[in-house]
């Protein structure tokens, strides 16, 4: 048997035991996941729509003076197939470092007589597969949407599945590349310059997105042309992201050879780059894994010395055990990449959207955009904060289960425990989202009430996001699992992420109703407003308390009955 | 059947093992022994392939695992200290899986995947999902798996970790009726000293990367002063102010 196949053949059992697996589980915990999922895939379908429809309005429909409609909505399928062809390539260099270096079942494989040929192709498929199941799931929405809005014809939904593949193979193809050059060739780099390389790129991508976005200046005169000519930076002939657009859009036209045509481009191409992938794995792989393999391990962290030093002083206003639980998870979190280099992502999208603003600015003079983009800023911030609490403080009490009894035999209780994660919490989150607050109602030079209004919210969302997570973590606890990752799938998790959804809905929509009145002026004077707002905020307080005050109560409640 | 020449191997600056030579006949039950750290782990994982030696070279059946790693670990099995499975394969499954890696005929799989599972007493939890496996059953299919494909050299890292006292008996036994009666060369590294002293034909006692002595259980006992059991000799040759002779 071939070895690529008994590798993929086993992977299938796998796979099949691990949805078998079903049905041992809670019910409760497989409708709210399954109904989780479905939901949100149907509200992607339906923001997709939406948007398509406004953009086709926006760019005007056949028959008006600007039909630009549908030729804006076929170049943001363009945009689209580059944005994810380059986060393809992204996240395959990150995907191929964990399943062709650092995952136990490489050392297992590896011990087997198989080639570095046939080991490359059996970890590839997987690490495509990891690498693009979300891109199916949330991608099929969108080209649902198009699809609808164009009025496509029927051999564009074969033409998506089909192109599909080939289309995810060649980044899967680049960023393995990436991974086994840099691990052959980089390992021996200090930190400095692998800080620097790493810091220079993440520099040069924001600055190419900036030019993208200034090229799109709703301001200007002529929009369209401008948002054209943004579109059209982003294409190219030699983009493969430019052959799966024109592909899929010839057709929505129903040009059947024109199809042919890209998709066996995509496709030669996509099975000439897994060749030479394959050559190249067989060449470089096992010099830059046994390299890795045989690096001196031995990290010696002074405890006066690098970057967390200052957390001694920083800390030294706390008292014990505070301090030193701060101080475990604050190093704890630094030195775990994983961890961290997602948190930057997520603020790094987030500062880019703040500071495009300035580009929206002259459109949206009036009081009506602001008040609309204020209200939308706080929704943006809060829904950020409320994935980084359910991705990263939410496993928090998970996490220190293996350890508990270092903690249980510590002269500490749970209530110190779990409210010593809720104000790590706070302060981590506060001190980027406040920032960003401020800094966007600088932007949109905001009125000091809406200014303070927009701060507070922020604020408030951070008290109640934390104080789920915290307490719905300890709720429903996974000690037995050291994988953040996982810990967060179950049933808690997912009863997180959709309560702190439901908490930043409900604080914007009040922020909304109170801002949008005074915007179309429905408030009968200035005394009225005023009473109204401090109703509204006298209402996000309390949703907040509750949010906060309840779930710790509840996860304190079932930590004090556990038996550890 | 195992040939090491001068094998080296460093982490950095680090030397973890210095330039070592062994010779191991074949049907030789082999102990490496040697304290935590001492280079037993980095060694077994240059044999096999899995870590490239900073020098020297190691061959296995007169095949050179550097130059074709494929053939050399066709020849030879391994079972680690902590054996990785995987979890949600159940044990028939796993066996078949080795053996398409290994790409064993259908018709011996057949015979031997049963005989295997039979003889290591986990046959009647082949349909289980591995995940299921007490530490002890996972340790045994891992034996069962390692000798699917007939090795003529088994690597074994410190195998009693977390066995009973009847299953270590049984792979004690198994182990040495391999090497008496199939010719098997078995090298395995632990730090049970009393088994060592057992069941091995030849040990070598390495410590700091250093191959201390090297010899048949009576020589190495020979060494110390008043002769004793081998966990005084040992004890003695890897004291920190080791590489010293003993007087």
């Amino acid at each position: 048997m071939n070895q690529v196949w008994a590798v993929f053949i086993a992977k299938t059992h796998m796979a099949r035991h691990q949805i078998a697996s079903v049905r041992h589980q809670s019910k409760l915990k497989v409708a709210v996941l399954s109904i989780a999922a479905i939901g949100l895939w149907l509200g992607a379908l339906l923001i997709f729509h939406l948007g398509f429809r406004w953009l086709i309005h926006f760019g005007g429909q056949d028959g008006s003076e600007f039909a630009f409609g549908t030729a804006l909505l076929r170049q943001s399928l363009s945009i689209f197939a580059l944005s994810i062809f380059l986060l393809m390539a992204f996240s395959n260099t990150l995907v191929a470092f964990s399943t062709l270096y650092r995952s136990r079942e490489v050392v297992y494989l590896l011990q087997g007589p198989i080639s570095y040929t046939d080991f490359f192709y059996a970890r590839f498929i997987e690490s495509v597969l990891f690498s693009s199941w979300s891109l199916a799931y949330l991608g099929s929405p969108m080209m649902l949407a198009y699809a609808w809005n164009t009025n496509a014809h029927f051999i564009f939904y074969i033409a998506v599945v089909l192109f599909f593949l080939p289309f995810v193979v060649i980044p899967a193809c680049l960023g393995t590349t990436i991974t086994m050059v840099l691990v052959r060739y980089f390992p021996r780099m200090n930190t400095l310059t692998v800080a620097l390389l790493g810091g220079g790129t993440l520099v040069g991508f924001f600055v190419y997105i900036r030019s993208v976005l200034k090229g799109a200046r709703f301001s200007e005169m002529q929009t369209i042309a401008a948002i054209r000519e943004a579109m059209d930076s982003t294409q190219s002939p030699l983009f493969p992201s430019h052959w799966a657009a024109q592909g899929i859009r010839m057709a929505g036209d129903g040009n059947y050879s024109e199809t042919l045509f890209w998709f066996l481009l995509l496709l030669s191409t996509a099975l000439f780059a897994i060749y030479l992938t394959g050559r190249l794995a067989n060449r470089i792989f096992y010099p830059g894994w046994s390299y890795l393999m045989g690096q001196d391990k031995q990290r010696i962290k002074p405890m006066d010395r690098g970057p967390l030093a200052c957390l001694n002083t920083l800390l030294r206003p706390l008292k014990e055990p505070y301090r030193s639980l701060f101080h475990k998870d604050i190093k704890l979190f630094w030195r775990d990449p994983t961890q961290w280099s997602q948190f930057i992502i997520f603020f790094g999208i987030m500062a880019i959207y703040i500071a495009n603003i300035r580009n929206s600015t002259r459109l949206y003079e009036t009081e009506f955009w602001r008040g609309w983009i204020a209200c939308l800023n706080v929704g943006a911030v809060t829904l950020i904060v409320a994935t980084l609490t359910s991705r990263f403080v939410f496993p928090l009490i998970s996490l220190e289960g293996r350890r508990i009894w270092i903690l249980g035999m510590a002269p500490l209780t749970f209530s110190q425990l779990m409210w010593q994660k809720f104000w790590l919490s706070v302060a981590l989150t506060s001190f980027f989202t406040v920032g960003l607050a401020v800094l966007s109602g600088h932007i949109l030079q905001l009125e000091p009430l809406h200014y303070a209004i927009t701060v507070y919210s922020v604020f408030l969302s951070n008290l109640g996001l934390s104080g789920l997570a915290v307490g719905l973590g300890a709720l429903y606890p996974t000690f037995t699992e050291d994988n953040p990752a996982r810990i967060v799938s179950g049933m808690g998790g997912t009863l997180n992420l959709l309560s702190s959804v439901a908490f930043v809905i409900c604080v914007v929509s009040i922020q909304v109703l109170v801002l949008q009145w005074k915007a179309l002026d429905l408030y009968t004077g200035e005394a009225q407003f005023r009473g109204t707002v401090l109703v509204a905020m006298g209402l996000i307080t309390a949703l907040g308390a509750l949010c906060t005050l309840l779930p710790m109560r509840l996860g304190l409640r079932n930590l004090n009955s556990m038996e550890l | 059947m195992i040939q090491a020449t001068q094998l080296t191997k460093h982490f950095g600056e680090k030397l973890a093992v210095a330039p070592l030579d062994l010779d191991i006949p074949e049907g030789t039950f082999f102990c490496f022994l040697g304290p935590n750290g001492a280079g037993k782990t980095t060694t077994i994982k240059m044999m096999t392939g899995l870590l490239r030696p900073s020098g020297g070279t190691v061959s296995i059946g007169g095949i050179n695992v550097q130059e074709d790693p494929v053939a050399a670990k066709r020849c030879m099995g391994y079972v680690p200290d902590h054996p990785f499975l995987y979890d949600k394969l159940t044990g028939r499954e796993f066996m078949r899986f080795v053996a398409g890696l290994y790409q064993i005929p259908e018709s011996y799989y057949q015979v031997h995947c049963e005989k295997l599972l039979e003889m290591f007493e986990i046959a009647h939890v082949g349909d289980q999902l591995v995940e299921d496996y007490s530490h002890g059953m996972r340790q045994k299919l891992s034996f069962a798996s390692c000798f699917l494909h007939d090795p003529k050299v088994v690597i074994v890292d410190e195998p009693w970790v977390g066995l009973d006292p009847k299953n270590i008996r049984f792979v004690k036994d198994f182990l040495k009726e391999k090497t008496r009666n199939e010719g098997l060369t078995v090298f395995m590294s632990t730090h049970t000293l009393s088994i060592a002293e057992e069941i091995a034909d030849k040990i070598g006692i390495i410590n700091q990367g250093k191959l201390l002595e090297m010899g048949t259980v009576a020589e190495i006992k020979a060494l110390h002063e008043n002769p004793g059991s081998l966990e005084d000799v040992f004890l003695t040759l890897t004291r920190d102010e080791l590489a010293k002779p003993i007087s």
